[in-house]
């Protein structure tokens, strides 16, 4: 008991939150694609893009929050060569998404030796964090589960009260709506007059908007340094949880705790004296598990659509070619 | 014949671009292009022992292309290719130190192990990729993490060489892919590889199997409809491809490194579908792009020696490259509408 005491605590529910933010702020961003009908495997690109010209900015200007505006300006940029590739190039999402993550790891290790002429990671320099938010009366209302509302960065406040947003933005807003249809019936959009062209570059950049943040809490949050390729993965996992969530706001939270109390949960191991490289992989082997057991969830469904369609198909097939069936 | 001159030309085009776009890049990191290129060109084949460093890094860029060009074929993408090259290479490694057997027998079980390393590893994301449509993107890509993690865990854990950092104990010389010259480390590794690249492009043009593979791959409904069974030959594609990436691992290990370390063969995995996708799934093309891109790599070396340029330089422009690529290619395209059907939709 002692040591499940040691495992699971308010400092695990609060360290679950803070991991999940990233995550969850990428993976929000990806919804914005993910509704407009765009499969978006750039997102990693665009966060570690966003964590390194934060540091950079934070930097030059000495200030934390100038330090996120240039990570959310850097993400912004590779969201827009994605919706000029995808949207008005029309060249294939996944090549377009897999070579621009490509070319954010090595611009960013290129640059890092050009500016700081090291290699691996940048630490000190004046890097400014962001700060952490005390909430006035947090202590005093809930005592020891104080930590659990106060104390966090910005971000992950940001990160939180976008989910109830982006649900009012897709059920309440014009813009929300289009992007829906377009991503669902993109016929009925083209036919309503909807710009297609237009919403999706929105929604692409909507997507680098929020990946830039979550890159910016990767590198001036709770560590305040940028590593090569320190995203390690998360972008892809947003898109696991996209996959399975549609993109549903509350499914894409509810998603994202899972991977950040893996998250959280594994670097608690590692203090166990598990090996450590084992452990690494917990994160990765639950969005692989949670993929493939929710793919196979959806197999029903996948049943009743065919055989649907095929009945359809074959009434189609009786009404119109009712020459075929007759024998000679 | 002048279509495939007229695709041939746009890449070449794309590829112009793409190095003047790399130009601008390396103008800003505060180096000269020019200098960037003679010392890469140097770097490259400046000597004989350059040129077999660039043939030595083309063969793992080489198999890796093939294993995607199977893939591509197919409409599978296989980003998993790093993650197989990593267990291929481990398992022939293992094979290696593990048992004593006859000279070539020996390389022969080991190079087999990997490739039945590399396949497996994939079968799980390719099983639900055949049967419940999971993205095999995504579900590749997140077991490439799992792949190096594994593999280190494996070295430094359970099969450390006393007193080594992070690697595996040597493979006895029963187990090497033989050198081909006294001065480099080229070995016949190189020779499979071409081979294989012939061999898949002759099966792709030649059988009814590779015919229905290319049909899957650019009409999936036709091939359905013609009676070929596309989930299961989806499974064996990814499968195949995977047996392919998990070769390519221990032909490195067996051929150049001699053992298994952490990190042995970084980015080529990545390098491999890139050449493919820039040969456009055509595995003899890929010879051709994979010599381009082994010729970067091994010029790059010299990159952080002679300038202040990193030699991340060349993923860059790897990357701006199939960028550039993959926007001409559909410049033609360009007045359709924009509501047609979307293959990556989920």
């Amino acid at each position: 008991m002692e040591i499940l005491d040691k495992l699971v605590n308010v400092a695990l529910i609060a360290a679950t939150l803070r991991t999940t933010a990233p995550i969850l702020l990428v993976a929000l961003g990806g919804s914005f694609t993910t509704k407009a009908g765009i499969f978006n495997i750039g997102l990693e690109g665009q966060m570690l893009a966003g964590a390194f010209f934060a540091v950079i900015g934070s930097i030059w200007t000495g200030s934390a929050f100038a330090g996120v505006a240039c990570g959310v300006a850097a993400a912004l940029a590779f969201a827009l060569a994605f919706a000029v590739l995808v949207v008005t190039f029309r060249a294939n999402e996944v090549v377009v998404g897999l070579a621009l993550n490509i070319l954010a790891g090595g611009m960013t290790i290129s640059l890092m030796k050009a500016i700081f002429g090291t290699r691996g990671s940048i630490v000190g320099h004046g890097i400014v964090g962001l700060p952490k938010v005390q909430i006035p009366g947090a202590q005093a209302l809930l005592g020891s589960w104080a930590p659990l509302i106060s104390g966090f960065t910005p971000i992950v406040y940001v990160a939180f009260i976008a989910v109830p947003l982006l649900v009012l933005f897709y059920n309440r807003t014009r813009l929300g709506l289009y992007i829906r249809v377009v991503g669902e019936k993109p016929e009925a959009a083209e036919a309503l007059g909807i710009s297609i062209t237009r919403v999706r570059y929105i929604a692409s950049l909507l997507c680098g908007l929020l990946a830039g943040l979550a890159g910016a809490h990767l590198s001036l949050g709770y560590i305040t340094m940028f590593t090569e390729n320190m995203s390690s993965g998360r972008g892809f996992m947003a898109v696991a949880i996209l996959i399975f969530s549609n993109g549903d706001p509350l499914k894409v939270l509810a998603g994202c705790l899972l991977f950040g109390f893996a998250d959280a949960f594994s670097l608690r191991l590692q203090t166990f004296g598990f090996p450590s490289y084992l452990v690494l992989t917990v994160p990765y082997v639950v969005a692989l598990t949670a993929l493939f057991a929710l793919s196979y969830r959806a197999r029903p469904k996948i049943i009743k659509e065919t055989l649907a369609s095929m009945q359809k198909l074959l009434s189609v097939d009786r009404n119109s070619a009712p020459v075929d069936k007759n024998p000679q | 014949m002048s279509d495939r001159l007229r695709a041939v030309s746009g890449q070449v085009i794309a590829v112009g671009v793409a190095l003047l776009l790399g130009a601008i890049i390396i103008l800003l990191v505060g180096e000269s292009p020019v200098r960037v290129l003679m010392t890469l060109l140097r770097g490259a084949f400046g000597d004989q022992e350059k040129i077999a460093g660039t043939l030595l890094q083309t063969t793992p860029i080489l198999i890796c292309g093939v294993a995607a060009c199977i893939g591509l074929r197919g409409g599978m993408f296989n980003v998993g290719i790093e993650g197989q090259l990593f267990l291929g290479g481990f398992a022939a490694a293992w094979v290696g130190f593990t048992f004593s057997l006859p000279a070539g027998i020996h390389t022969l079980a080991a190079l087999s192990l990997a490739v039945v390393a590399g396949a497996a590893w994939v079968a799980i994301p390719a099983y639900f990729r055949a049967r419940y449509n999971t993205n095999e993107v995504v579900s590749t890509i997140l077991s490439n993490y799992i792949a190096i993690l594994l593999t280190s865990y494996f070295t430094i854990f359970l099969f450390k060489r006393p007193g080594g950092w992070s690697e595996t104990p040597p493979i006895l010389a029963t187990a090497y892919l033989p050198e081909i010259f006294s001065f480099s480390r080229l070995n016949w590794g190189l020779a499979i590889g071409l081979l294989l690249a012939v061999g898949v492009a002759l099966v792709f043009r030649y059988t009814s199997w590779g015919y229905g593979v290319t049909m899957v791959g650019s009409a999936p409904k036709f091939a359905e409809y013609g009676g070929v069974n596309v989930k299961r030959q989806g499974f064996i594609v990814l499968l195949l491809s995977g047996a392919v990436g998990g070769l390519a691992g221990g032909v490195e290990t067996l051929g150049v490194h001699h053992r298994f370390m952490e990190g042995f063969a970084p980015g080529f995995g990545f390098d491999g579908l890139i050449a493919a996708l820039l040969a456009n799934g055509s595995p003899v093309a890929t010879i051709v792009t994979a010599l381009f891109f082994g010729a970067l790599r091994s010029g790059s070396l010299l990159l952080e020696v002679d300038t202040s340029a990193s030699r991340e330089i060349i993923t860059v422009i790897q990357a701006l490259i199939i960028l550039s690529v993959s926007a001409q290619v559909l410049v033609r395209r360009r007045g359709d509408s924009q509501a047609g059907e979307r293959r990556w939709k989920f």
